[in-house]
């Protein structure tokens, strides 16, 4: 796609997301956020999936430290403004994986993934078992939304669905176009070349270890805003966001999307939140589709959803050129069967 | 003066000796090739200079400097480049990208998060121009591992040249090459490698004498014998342990 269509695309999802709720009612405003958070949440992982080539299995550890950090900072600390109980959250995540950082930046492969198991199992219990802090399984809920203020000049009221709509989209498509811009970065390609081969990163005089700690850091930091939005939306936040089938979440979207594109995970979090829509209408048993789903996608399109746009994109426009073409090919995953699942360089 | 020297290097793995002690002698400028029949220690050697793995006993100096047990990315920062014998690219990354990495590496650009990389023109010119030189613009945008074996090849020889290291430590660069290849590689890397010092392991005798204006022989983990081309092909010992059978 040349510049000029790009920005006409964005444009356009611009404007309709602005008239969504006038569009679409507040119901489906509703749909939206929560696939919005899931969205980030998803990019977040893929951060380090698809660009970084690490695969974890914890991954919402970070989303419930954001969450827990908001939540706590909202009961506790009187009159804390939205903005700061926002960066509590950021920092909760950021802080929990610069804990983790010296030990797992060193690791890859299986080990970095079961490691992030126990410690997400580890974090799943203490919210449990730490009622006093936590609130156990019932989480820590009711707490105040404040407003959004900039004092002497506007103060909204963040109870407003409407209004929280456009701050959630707002700080959630902010930090989306923060993690697109970082990949574009010298950093970014930095990243994705110690997903393809890191000992080589080395004697290309870069240090690997730091390089993952800050990725690590910052892909966490990202979840982290995810769940802080998350838990100002809800107005809750409980053990189960912390959980193995939390952590699973950003997994099954980004597989489904497309690992090897920056905005696979996204539309993986848009088919994920159409199907339970739509599932929901006609059964409870939404896990048994989104299940068939993941099947038929690892086992024939293993490329994701971008992977099917680009076969079709391939038989309507006979693309030869570009990484659609690559896809088509079989050239980014026939040669990588059976190896690790990592891709990410759009 | 000796740019690279390492004195009294020995290794081992789990008690199986290597190397044992190792005198090398790198002057600045000259073209030095390391051969050695199979399981001499070469590519050990190699590890060892590159940081790879630190010595179980001996010294390495660079530049006068004492860098033994330094990470590769530090001896690579130090003026280090090293190719391998197993090509090792990023292979999903494109030609372009993967030279991109030495460009960014020379002009210290690690931890840069504002500015697209694309954008810096300066850096897609340089690495244009290594592209050029070693008739990969062609392929500018194709993926690493699309490349065919010998321009995959040669991308990882310029890989190690891509930071303008002052010595380039080249393991087998014509390795699994074709004659017509190999030939093509050889003159690349005499152009690339132009008043450069450069450390190279090699099996082909005609690219060593080719190419070489040094020659050590490596021989069970040790050094055999270290001169000139013209004495090294008369060196008694080396033509029993390794060169009459080449030839023979």
């Amino acid at each position: 796609m040349t510049r000029r269509v790009k920005g006409i695309v964005g444009g356009v999802i611009l404007v309709i997301l602005a008239l969504y709720p006038w569009l679409f009612g507040i119901y489906f405003t509703n749909v939206i956020v929560t696939c919005a958070i899931f969205a980030l949440f998803a990019v977040s992982y893929n951060l380090l999936l698809g660009y970084t080539g690490l695969f974890s299995f914890g991954h919402a550890m970070f989303f419930g430290a954001g969450g827990y950090a908001t939540a706590l900072a909202l009961t506790h600390i009187e009159g804390c403004p939205l903005l700061v109980a926002l960066l509590f959250g950021f920092l909760g995540a950021v802080a929990l994986a610069l804990l983790l950082s010296p030990i797992v930046a060193r690791l890859a492969h299986s080990a970095f993934a079961m490691l992030h198991l126990a410690f997400s199992m580890l974090l799943y219990t203490l919210a449990l078992k730490l009622r006093g802090i936590t609130g156990g399984e019932d989480g820590i809920g009711g707490f105040p939304i404040p407003p959004f203020r900039i004092p002497g000049v506007v103060s909204v009221d963040m109870t407003d669905p409407l209004n929280f709509y456009y701050f959630a989209m707002a700080v959630l498509c902010g930090s989306l176009w923060v993690a697109w811009f970082l990949t574009k970065t010298p950093f970014g390609q930095i990243i994705v070349s110690v997903r393809d081969n890191d000992k080589r990163v080395d004697y290309m005089g870069f240090k690997v270890p730091q390089t993952k700690a800050i990725i690590y850091t910052l892909s966490c930091g990202f979840a982290g805003i995810a769940g802080s939005i998350y838990a100002m939306f809800q107005n809750l936040i409980s053990a189960a966001a912390l959980g193995i089938a939390q952590s699973f979440a950003p997994i099954v979207m980004t597989m489904v999307g497309g690992v090897i594109s920056f905005f696979g995970p996204i539309w993986g979090a848009v088919i994920f939140a159409v199907i339970e829509e739509l599932t929901t209408r006609y059964t409870e048993r939404v896990q048994l589709v989104e299940g068939l789903i993941l099947i038929i996608v690892i086992l024939f399109f293993p490329g994701g959803f971008i992977h099917i746009v680009a076969i079709v994109k391939g038989k309507l426009l006979g693309f030869t050129r570009g990484k659609g073409a690559g896809l088509i090919k079989g050239k980014w995953f026939g040669k990588q069967a059976g190896k690790k699942p990592t891709e990410g360089d759009s | 003066m000796n740019i690279l020297e390492t004195k009294g290097l020995y290794h081992d793995f789990n008690r199986l000796e290597v190397l044992f002690d190792v005198n090398l002698k790198v002057k600045e400028g000259e073209r030095h090739a390391i051969i050695g029949p199979n399981g001499a220690g070469k590519t050990t050697l190699f590890n060892v200079i590159t940081g790879t793995y630190a010595p179980s006993r001996g010294a390495v100096f660079f530049k006068g400097e004492v860098v033994t047990g330094a990470k590769p990315h530090r001896m690579v920062r130090l003026g280090m480049g090293r190719s391998f014998q197993i090509t090792s690219t990023f292979n999903r990354l494109t030609a372009f990208q993967n030279i991109r990495m030495g460009v960014l590496s020379r002009r210290g650009i690690r931890f840069n998060f504002f500015r697209k990389v694309d954008k810096m023109e300066d850096i897609t010119r340089e690495t244009d121009e290594i592209l050029k030189r070693i008739n990969l613009y062609g392929e500018r945008n194709m993926p690493a591992s699309a490349l065919s074996y010998g321009k995959h090849r040669s991308l990882e020889i310029s890989m190690a040249l891509a930071t303008d290291p002052d010595v380039v430590m080249l393991d087998e660069p014509t390795a699994g090459m074709s004659k017509d290849e190999t030939r093509y590689a050889v003159e690349l890397i005499r152009k690339l490698t132009e008043g450069k010092t450069a450390v190279i392991i090699e099996h082909d005798m005609d690219v060593v004498f080719s190419l070489a204006d040094h020659i050590t022989v490596l021989h069970l983990g040790t050094i055999l014998a270290s001169g000139p081309p013209d004495k090294i092909r008369k060196n008694k010992a080396v033509k029993d342990a390794y060169l009459g059978e080449m030839e023979g």
